[in-house]
């Protein structure tokens, strides 16, 4: 049964995807480095405001995956902006997240180089959507 | 060079390049073009001991410029952009002009975000944050290397931390870029060459970036072309000529790498830099032929073109021409009289496994075009080019 993106069970069934690959669990043991925030984009009238994912990991396990406002997404040590379509290109694995964040398709606020450190911990993550059954709110 | 059927990419490239011997003369009618007239003037504490550049460019400035901030030093800190972005306040300063080297422009790109947006310039760590065009900004560069005349990122350190911030954005690339070839007629030599050879790896790594596009490629094969004949002669002869064409080599390259980015021999010489403080041109010219037989394995089809661009002409396969190539690259530095190894500039051997680890945690191994998940593959690199 696909769950839409984004939703509270969109983000229950990514923690799950997250903690259920082994091969994030080597490529993301030793961040220790705090949240990961997402913010969509609001995208009228499929998506009325932005939405935040807070995804907090440590050691290659994801600790806790919520919904919360773009405010308190912002607090992060690392928050990842963007549109809903560049949200659902990476879903899809049509855009890498980095070269997103480099051509401005994606907005990073925190240490781009602590990212690209843990750059296979990255695509592991972008994998871990992959398997998620997602319905995007405008197909 | 084949291209994927996936190719897709952005090219940025905004600034407007105005080049001519003794063009910097123009700087107030560009500043006045772009609306404003109170410029702070941005620029490296020893270009300003050292020479009269930093006031030829105030004087043509004339009333247009409201101050003079001086205090930049290589590795730029966050407290200098923090304090030049208060006294650019004080002052009321609507635009800035940077005369220096890369570090005197990315603190200017620094103080142009907080002219525009406040705050401290650590609250903008990140990529592609800001949502406007940024404070004005003509930057003048006084070497011919750094290509962050035409380039979106600034690096900054962060000195009470021992850590390099970057600010990545495509509002922070300057407006306009004079190169004035007169400003590098009384460069020194060495640093010529290195900082020459800073631009010839901007292009090459540019090309054999996984990021590489037509465009970027077009811009980085034309930049080598023009280094391979200038960068000797525009070490030993001052000349006005063979040194501007360095410098809009250098420009061209950085055009190139702002869009398709570096690879490992950036990383190295990020490392090195850092540890051993070694000129950064210098570190890449050292690196960079070792960091081409590397990756050569992968991207031979694209340093087959580069040892076209430098001037190799063999009927031999990709993959011996690929290797030539990377020779070329250590003959053009032997001919500038640069040294050409780890231990020439004092690098205990000792250390260079540390330095191997330190290299794979740099943002641009992300970018090399052979792709390095190890440090006993950087260690590889290192102990060839010590």
């Amino acid at each position: 049964m696909p769950v839409p993106f984004p939703s509270e069970e969109w983000v229950a069934k990514y923690k799950e995807a997250i903690n259920a690959s082994a091969d994030y669990k080597i490529a993301g043991k030793d961040w220790t480095y705090g949240v990961i925030a997402l913010v969509c984009k609001a995208k009228p009238p499929i998506l009325e405001k932005d939405i935040g994912i807070w995804l907090d990991l440590e050691k290659g396990v994801c600790r806790d995956a919520r919904i919360v406002t773009p405010e308190e997404a912002n607090t992060a040590p690392f928050c990842i902006t963007g549109e809903y379509d560049r949200w659902k290109a990476v879903i899809k694995g049509e855009l890498e997240p980095i070269k997103g964040m480099m051509q401005g398709k994606l907005k990073l606020k925190g240490n781009l180089p602590t990212i690209v450190r843990f750059v296979k911990a990255a695509q592991e993550l972008v994998k871990a959507t992959n398997s998620i059954d997602t319905k995007f709110l405008d197909e | 060079m084949p291209y994927s059927r996936e190719l897709n990419f952005i090219h940025y490239a905004p600034t407007k390049v105005i080049y001519g011997v003794g063009i910097s003369k123009d700087v107030a009618v560009e500043l006045n073009a772009l609306g404003c007239k109170r410029a702070l003037l941005v620029t490296d504490r020893e270009l300003s001991k050292n020479t009269d550049l930093p006031k030829k460019i105030r004087e043509y400035l004339g009333n247009n410029c409201v101050g003079v901030f001086d205090e930049v030093i290589p590795d730029s800190g966050l407290h200098l952009v923090d304090k030049g972005a208060e006294f650019g306040r004080s002052l009321g300063a609507d635009s800035i002009v940077s005369v220096g080297g890369g570090s005197a422009i990315d603190t200017a790109k620094g103080i142009a975000i907080l002219l525009k947006e406040g705050g401290s310039i650590s609250d903008y760590e990140g990529f592609q944050m800001l949502t406007r065009r940024q404070t004005p900004h003509i930057a003048i560069p006084t070497t011919c290397g750094t290509g962050s005349e035409v380039t979106y990122v600034a690096v900054i350190k962060d000195w009470d931390n021992h850590r390099k911030l970057l600010f990545g954005d495509y509002n922070i690339i300057p407006d306009v870029a004079i190169l004035d070839p007169e400003l590098i007629r009384t460069l020194p030599p060495r640093l010529v060459a290195a900082t020459g050879m800073d631009a010839l790896t901007h292009a090459i790594e540019a090309i054999t970036s996984p990021q590489r596009q037509p465009i970027s490629d077009a811009l980085g094969l034309h930049a080598i072309r023009m280094i391979r004949e200038y960068i000797a002669i525009a070490t030993k002869d001052s000349d006005v000529t063979y040194r501007g064409m360095l410098l809009l080599a250098s420009n061209i390259a950085g055009m190139a790498f702002s869009n398709a980015q570096v690879g490992l021999a950036h990383a190295i010489a990020h490392t090195i830099g850092a540890k051993y403080n070694i000129h950064h041109g210098l570190a890449n010219s050292i690196v960079l032929p070792h960091v081409m037989q590397f990756n050569n394995e992968v991207v031979y089809e694209q340093q087959a073109r580069i040892a076209e661009a430098l001037g190799i002409k063999e009927d031999i396969p990709d993959k011996e021409l690929g290797y030539k190539a990377s020779e070329k690259v250590l003959e053009i530095a032997k001919s500038c009289d640069l040294p050409t190894r780890l231990r020439d500039v004092g690098i205990p051997k000792s250390e260079l496994e540390e330095c191997a680890e330190i290299a794979l945690t740099d943002g641009a191994i992300v970018y090399n075009g052979r792709p390095i998940s190890d440090p006993s593959e950087i260690l590889e690199v290192l102990i060839k080019a010590y």
